[in-house]
């Protein structure tokens, strides 16, 4: 039982390692542990507007499993922290957005998906009523291109949005 | 009862765009007594996406990826019902090869289609087992297509004047491969769903279609079917090639959910019928006609149909002479099977509510367009 | 009953103007009148020879002289279809409901009234239906439409 000297130059933050009767228990970083669990286990709001959320729901069955990433699909946006933008986003509809993103708890994320979501998609020209890309309403952290993206870049893009997590501070939250 | 002595007031629900069991961006405003609906208003226009003033500014080949963003779930049949209606304007002579092949996409489209529709009715109602399965024989049919044209859901496959180029040589033996295995499959899905207590506490005689209402609202395909309409595109109005094969269509009597959902998975199975033959006498030969890329056809309009999964996908196209059509007008049968749910669910509650709007089979892209 | 019979049997059972629109299709294209719209949708919807009692389709055209409603029926115990229009002058853009014969022109109408302004006689509903509630723009579908934000795709 005891305290490791901090040696000079090397780790700021001090590690405490404990020994129990049975085996060691190591304590770290709260903000690793944190992050870490947090990209782990992103819990998706489903909403799926056009072609983009049938593929979603491809990724979340059977041979593309977003389960097995901890990641299950949440139908209120008061219990989830990842909000995947599948579809086209029209003028009509983008209030509702904005209302929902609004309504989701920090720490929140988005990820838009398929070129309907990032910038109009084809919609973009001649189309009277497309909102050109979500991010004129609400702030994406990632974007996921393809009409419609397959399912392993949609996976790819989730475990983007883990990588952006784990390199956050849960300061950074509390601040804003 | 207990509106006796209870003084209970009209309420009203909005069962809003962002919902799980409404099958894409629709909005329903519920009047409910309780748990009891006394009337619906559909609000529909949140994916109005204005594709038919897009394609206003498109030439015919540009216009058949826009077909498939208006119905992504039979994206085949899309660009089917779209290239039939330029042709029927024109004087092209499609190979034989090209109406064969058109014929096993359209086709394995329509049993993705089923395998969909049958997957998340049963999650709507609770049951997360068939959707995990039919997802499954789902991904083997998506892979086939991926195999012939690269994609996975927005083909760009059906041109004008056949198809845009020829199935590679491992299609034909992972097509049968897949055939074989589907009938034991969808014995599978049978078994989980058919003769379930709790699916047929849900199903059975919810969501009445008589016959009047069929006719008033316009109701085609298995919806229609399973009142006892027996009109089927293929066989009252034959396009293409059908009617050199041998293939029944299942009609019942029953008129509710549990019908509609019998009918799918019985059409799935006439459909691995239909590739099967199809198969067997594909011809050889060229798989697109001579189409130069500004296509023109005659002056003058159209009304061409097709049997889509859903019902009938109707495409009315006017044109000009020019490069690009004057006037195209798509009709999808979602759009009168949601005019038709605010009567039929008149007295019903709200969990009869969302099985009767998943066995209609209605996504929101025919109707907002 | 072929095209050609069919064409000559409402020709003669139905009193009123009927114009017919030569091309080789399969199945007979008619111009009504549109004082004789409502008469001429019960005539086929009654009549035991015809039973055209599926409306499938309705849709609004602006040619760049008139407005055009088209009308798409079909009959399912006699394997029949038909295809009818009626010509709307620009100055007097209006027409009468059928809705009382099919419930489903109720929406069919509603959008045509709302992408091309035209009116129609006798609907108790019209509201905003596929455009956003705050539309202040005009009729989109209209050929001489010019939209606020709306970006042409250049030719190549």
């Amino acid at each position: 039982m005891g305290l490791d000297e901090q040696k000079p130059g090397e780790e700021k933050v001090p590690i405490y390692n404990e020994k129990l009767a049975d085996g060691n228990l190591i304590l770290t970083q709260a903000n690793k542990i944190l992050t870490v669990a947090q990209a782990r286990s992103l819990w998706y709001l489903l909403f799926g507007t056009a072609c983009c959320a049938i593929e979603l729901m491809a990724t979340g069955a059977s041979r593309y499993d977003f389960d097995r990433l901890g990641m299950i699909f949440r139908a209120t946006p008061r219990q989830s922290d990842l909000m995947i933008i599948a579809g086209t986003i029209t003028y009509k509809m983008a209030p509702v957005v904005k209302r929902l993103y609004d309504q989701m708890a920090e720490p929140r994320y988005v990820l838009a998906m398929g070129g309907c979501a990032i910038g109009g998609g084809p919609f973009y020209y001649d189309s009277y009523a497309v909102l050109r890309g979500v991010d004129k309403i609400i702030p994406v952290d990632v974007y996921v291109p393809g009409c419609p993206p397959r399912p392993e870049s949609l996976l790819h893009g989730c475990l983007e949005v883990g990588k952006k997590i784990k390199q956050q501070k849960m300061t950074d939250w509390r601040k804003r | 009862m207990a509106e006796d002595y209870l003084k209970t007031e009209e309420m009203v629900v909005n069962m809003g765009p962002n919902h799980p069991s409404t099958h894409g961006v629709a909005r329903l405003i519920l009047h409910l007594d309780g748990e009891v609906i006394h009337e619906i208003e559909p609000v529909i226009g949140y994916l109005h996406r204005a594709i038919e003033k897009v394609v206003e500014n498109r030439t015919y080949a540009q216009c058949i990826p826009m077909m498939d963003r208006f119905e992504y779930v039979t994206a085949m049949m899309a660009d089917w019902s779209f290239a039939l209606a330029a042709e029927r304007l024109s004087d092209i002579e499609i190979p034989e090869r090209a109406e064969y092949l058109r014929v096993i996409m359209g086709e394995l489209n329509r049993m993705a289609s089923h395998l969909l529709c049958v997957g998340v009715t049963a999650l709507d109602l609770g049951a997360l087992t068939p959707f995990l399965y039919t997802f499954r024989e789902r991904e083997d049919i998506l892979d086939l297509f991926e195999m012939t044209c690269g994609q996975r859901l927005t083909y760009n496959y059906i041109w004008v004047g056949g198809v845009a180029k020829d199935i590679p040589p491992e299609f034909t033996p992972k097509c049968r491969e897949f055939l074989d295995k589907i009938d034991a499959k969808v014995d599978d899905y049978e078994r989980v769903l058919t003769k379930n207590p709790i699916w047929l506490a849900r199903n059975k005689d919810v969501g009445m279609i008589p016959e009047k209402m069929v006719y008033d609202y316009g109701v085609t395909g298995p919806s229609a079917r399973a009142s006892g309409i027996n009109f089927d595109v293929r066989r009252n109005d034959p396009y293409s090639i059908y009617d050199r094969f041998d293939f029944k269509v299942p009609v019942y009597h029953g008129c509710d959910c549990y019908d509609r959902y019998m009918m799918r998975i019985q059409e799935i199975r006439q459909s691995a019928r239909i590739v099967r033959q199809a198969l067997e006498n594909l011809p050889e030969g060229p798989v697109r006609a001579k189409v130069s890329r500004t296509f023109k056809p005659k002056e003058g309009e159209v009304y061409s149909r097709i049997e889509s999964a859903r019902g009938e996908m109707g495409v009315h196209l006017i044109s000009d002479g020019s490069p690009k059509p004057f006037r195209v007008r798509l009709r999808g049968s979602s759009y009168s099977h949601l005019c038709a749910i605010p009567e039929i669910c008149r007295g019903l509650k709200i969990a009869d509510l969302v099985a009767i709007f998943a066995s209609l089979d209605i996504i929101l892209p025919e109707i907002d367009r | 009953m072929t095209k050609q019979e069919l064409t000559s049997y409402i020709q003669e059972k139905f009193s009123g103007e009927i114009q017919v629109i030569e091309n080789d299709q399969k199945e007979p294209y008619l111009i009504i009148q549109p004082k004789d719209l409502h008469r001429f949708c019960r005539f086929i919807y009654d009549d035991t020879r015809l039973l055209l009692t599926f409306l499938m389709n309705m849709s609004g055209v602006d040619t760049k002289e008139r407005f055009e409603v088209v009308y798409n029926v079909c009959s399912y115990r006699y394997k029949l279809r038909l295809y009818f229009k009626i010509l709307i002058p620009y100055d007097k853009a209006e027409f009468d409901t059928i809705r009382d014969i099919w419930p489903v022109a109720d929406w069919f109408e509603r959008e045509i009234w709302e992408l091309f302004g035209v009116n129609v006689n006798g609907h108790p509903n019209l509201k905003r239906f596929l455009l956003p509630d705050d539309w202040d723009q005009g009729y989109p579908m209209r050929k001489d439409w010019q939209g606020r934000d709306v970006i042409t795709l250049p030719e190549r």
